[in-house]
């Protein structure tokens, strides 16, 4: 090999090393050139599958933008006037069968590793029932509601515990949402009609945060969801008292003050601390079960799937911390 | 003064704008499309601009939450039907007749009514902006149920249907009118595999548009019937299914990805030989890998859709189908690279913009991979990284095939060439400004950002990656208007160089014709020997010449 063409190989090589490197170390600090840092098998096994073909989709991009570039520079007009032609050549049939092959292969590989890692992704682990929970999921405009396997409910925090396997059904009450925890795994979407199901496995205590990721209308944004991973006593603790006794609130939270105002003051939806129907249980249920249609006067049927109990608990919420009495001025 | 009667009946319609209104001539008609395009293509930006001001710092106020939906409604739905496809139209109405040596259009009065089609279509978009209730808000996918009735009481749903199925028949009427000419018209010599890159482009996008137009209508007219006439097709609450109108639209949507990307690979594939001053390396592939792409795109709708809950197995097979497009897709760009190899290259504004949409695509094709990656897809899919990566593909890739296009062909519609220090200055604001605005927009759906949120209330990274984007969407502003000053010195200042027959010293027939060409286009068309039948032509009058 000649010296010059060598050197111009080195130069290459360390511009390779060079870019390769600076992608390493963005990819460690993660600054969002990764999906976030994986706390459940799954989601551990979508990010390796993500380092593969960010891998081999840098090496390919890295070849032809250093082509490009090359290219651009080595072959450049120097002052040669427009009527200067360049090598007349019109093909390669060789070439074109190189640049053909090496993608597929490239592809083979991806779909093959992919392949591979999808049973540990999508088919739910065997565990024994003390060791998984199953909890169904519903997204309503514009909250998130889980019904416990002890019939407990609690609105946009999810309650599991932490190491054993949590099974959701996922279903929608009005339009299509998506149920989305990054760290957790992947989306799933909730639709009317339509009974999706996906699984997590937290591998350590925390809170992990995520939010609707399927459009779903005016309050699309603030359809925030929470898994709280705990202890198994935590855990138990949460489905037996805490949430029984705080679903009012998180009733009122998650499904009223996104547009009535935590104290009912009103926002987007009118003001609700002097409104009669807080005091009334009974309008209030067809409310919240049916919502208002009148025009473009609107409010989602916010409370299609509640139970009386639940009905109940809000009453009893509102009556109590939000409801100040019929207005006097009338 | 004798009468003179031959003169009696043109009177009216040689007026200055009445010969505009009556034109059946492919080449006026082609401008019509291609200025009123770039106005709703401002229009379009305006609203993006909008976004990006709302979007720049957490918990903004520059949009509310209603009229936030409504922006990022009409930007998508304006970009893609009122920009990019009749754009296109536009190009291919001027180029094809004078590419393949034809005097018009085969059905000249068509065509005039797919413009007019166009701007009634175009007209009841922007003016759903008046309806009771505002524009559409469900995004511009329309997804059902969100987009019924019950969720969308207001009006503009409905306009937003009217106007897509007056865009879907005006589009129509032009695809069939390019499928008949490209097939009927060619001049003599001008053989399949003598046919310009851009033709063989548009033929592939008319006969996409007449396959899969029919499936939009269709949902379209569904979706019309379950809000106006009590039916529940995508109402799941009384028996019918949300999934249904997903599977329709994409089946319309994918192909319209290539519809959009097609033409503007056509372009690039006219552009780099001639400014690399070589022939198109790989004529075959290229055309052929037109039509692998165009095959498959029909059969890929449903990665959009993977985290609906398919069936693993139908999962696998459209990731696979979605990958088997990228091996066609990369032998383009790979022919367009080994175009440029031992080329004389000339960088004028075309040739940047044609260099640029190579970079720029390539980032867009390899980010596609990972959405057609399932798995990867349920982390990625309705985040800010599928808003980078199709911004990749239509802006980084279709408009800047685009502006290379208009640049290029510039001289040949108008007569006078556009200033070129202008034109790279242009050029390089873009680009700066186009990978501010949606490089960092990939780290903020893997940091977990949905789209279509009109507002957050993260700090950090999500903060920097945000206002760092909308600084990039104001350099793009910014580049635009130099285009738009580059137009107004160069026509109304009248500062642009004539340009004659062949500034560029090009390959293809519409350089034989004057600039702008005669409303016959030819007086007399040369025999077609190859796919460059204008070195052909310089070639031997060289000969010929001692």
């Amino acid at each position: 090999m000649p010296l010059r063409v060598r050197r111009k190989l080195h130069v290459l090589l360390f511009v390779l090393i060079a870019t390769l490197a600076t992608a390493g170390a963005a990819v460690a600090a993660n600054g969002g050139f990764t999906p976030e840092n994986a706390h459940s098998p799954n989601a551990a096994r979508i990010n390796s599958a993500y380092y593969l073909i960010l891998g081999l989709t840098a090496f390919i991009f890295v070849v032809v933008e250093t082509a490009l570039i090359v290219f651009v520079w080595k072959y450049r007009s120097r002052g040669r006037g427009r009527d200067v032609e360049g090598a007349q050549v019109h093909g390669h049939t060789r070439l074109e069968l190189v640049w053909t092959a090496t993608p597929v292969l490239i592809l083979v590989v991806i779909a093959s590793f992919v392949f591979y890692k999808l049973p540990g992704i999508s088919n739910v682990p065997k565990a024994s029932a003390a060791d998984r929970i199953n909890v169904t999921v519903e997204g309503h405009q514009y909250y998130w509601l889980y019904r416990y396997p002890n019939g407990a409910v609690s609105i946009n925090d999810l309650h599991v515990p932490v190491g054993k396997v949590a099974y959701l059904t996922i279903v929608s009450g009005d339009v299509d949402h998506s149920y989305w925890i990054p760290q957790l795994g992947g989306k799933t979407d909730a639709i009317p009609g339509r009974t999706n199901h996906t699984w997590f496995q937290p591998d350590s205590v925390g809170v992990y945060q995520g939010q609707c990721a399927e459009f779903c209308g005016l309050f699309h944004e603030a359809m925030l969801a929470k898994v709280v991973a705990e202890s198994d006593a935590d855990y138990q603790t949460y489905i037996t008292q805490t949430a029984p006794a705080t679903l009012g609130k998180q009733e009122w939270g998650g499904a009223c003050a996104t547009c009535h105002g935590m104290k009912g003051e009103g926002g987007y939806g009118p003001a609700l601390d002097h409104d009669p129907i807080l005091s009334n249980e009974s309008s209030l249920a067809s409310i919240v079960r049916g919502g208002i249609s009148n025009g473009l006067r609107q409010m989602p049927a916010v409370g299609n799937t509640w139970t009386d109990a639940q009905v109940h608990v809000l009453a009893a919420y509102v009556a109590k911390h939000v409801y100040t009495g019929a207005s006097l001025g009338g | 003064m004798a009468a003179r009667s031959e003169t009696i009946p043109v009177a009216w319609k040689n007026g200055r704008f009445a010969s505009w209104l009556v034109t059946v001539d492919h080449k006026r008609i082609g401008l019509l499309y291609i200025g009123t395009s770039l106005v709703n293509f401002m229009g379009g930006g305006i609203l993006a601009l909008m976004l990006r001001s709302q979007l720049a710092t957490p918990n903004e106020h520059v949009l509310t939450k209603n009229s936030y939906d409504e922006v990022m409604t009409m930007h998508g739905t304006v970009m893609i039907f009122l920009v990019v496809v009749p754009i296109m139209a536009g190009f291919a109405n001027f180029l094809v007749p004078l590419m393949i040596g034809a005097r018009d259009m085969a059905f000249p009065r068509l065509n005039a009514f797919s413009y007019w089609a166009f701007l009634l279509g175009s007209g009841v978009l922007w003016m759903s902006w008046f309806a009771s209730g505002g524009p559409a808000k469900a995004g511009w996918t329309a997804y059902t149920p969100l987009s019924e009735a019950a969720f969308e009481p207001g009006h503009g749903q409905d306009y937003w249907i009217l106007s897509l199925h007056i865009l879907t028949i005006a589009s129509l009427a032009g695809a069939i009118n390019f499928i008949v000419t490209i097939h009927n018209m060619r001049t003599r010599g001008m053989t399949w595999m003598r046919l310009p890159l851009f033709v063989w482009a548009i033929e592939t996008y008319a006969i996409l548009l007449v396959a899969v137009l029919p499936a939009l209508s269709a949902g379209l007219t569904l979706l019309l019937l379950d809000r106006q006439a009590g039916t529940h097709f995508f109402l799941p609450s009384a028996g019918g299914n949300a999934i249904l109108y997903q599977h329709v639209f994409w089946f319309f949507g994918h192909p319209e990805v290539y519809i959009m990307v097609l033409p503007a690979m056509g372009m690039i594939s006219e552009i780099l030989p001639v400014f690399s001053r070589k022939p198109i390396f790989g004529y075959k592939a290229i055309a052929f890998s037109t039509i692998g792409i165009a095959f498959f795109s029909m059969l890929v709708w449903a990665h959009h859709m993977f985290a609906v809950g398919m069936p693993i197995g139908l999962d696998a097979f459209f990731m696979i189908s979605s990958m088997i497009i990228a091996v066609p897709t990369g032998i383009k760009i790979f022919n367009w690279l080994a175009t440029t190899w031992r080329g004389n290259l000339i960088f004028d504004t075309p040739m940047l913009f044609a260099l640029g949409f190579i970079g720029l695509f390539t980032m867009g094709g390899l980010s596609g991979i990972f959405l057609a990656v399932f798995p990867v897809d349920w982390q990625v899919t309705d985040t800010y990284y599928v808003v980078a990566h199709f911004h990749y593909v239509l802006f980084g890739g279709t408009m800047f095939g685009i502006f290379g296009g208009l640049y290029y062909w510039w001289p040949k519609m108008f007569g006078r060439l556009l200033d070129e220090r202008l034109g790279k200055l242009h050029f390089w604001l873009l680009f700066v400004g186009f990978n501010m605005t949606f490089l960092p927009q990939h780290m903020l759906g893997l940091l977990g950002m949905p789209r279509r949120i009109w507002t957050y209330h993260h700090g950090g990274l999500w903060e920097w990656y945000n206002l760092v984007s909308s600084i990039g969407s104001g350099i793009t502003g910014i580049a635009i208007l130099v285009f738009v000053w580059n137009v107004w010195q160069a026509h109304v200042l009248r500062r642009g160089i004539r340009a004659g027959n062949d500034p560029w010293l090009a390959d293809t027939l519409e350089w034989y014709a004057t600039s702008p060409p005669p409303p016959h286009n030819f007086d007399s068309v040369p025999y077609v020997m190859s796919h460059r039948p204008l070195r052909d032509l310089r070639r031997r009058l060289a000969e010929e010449l001692p």
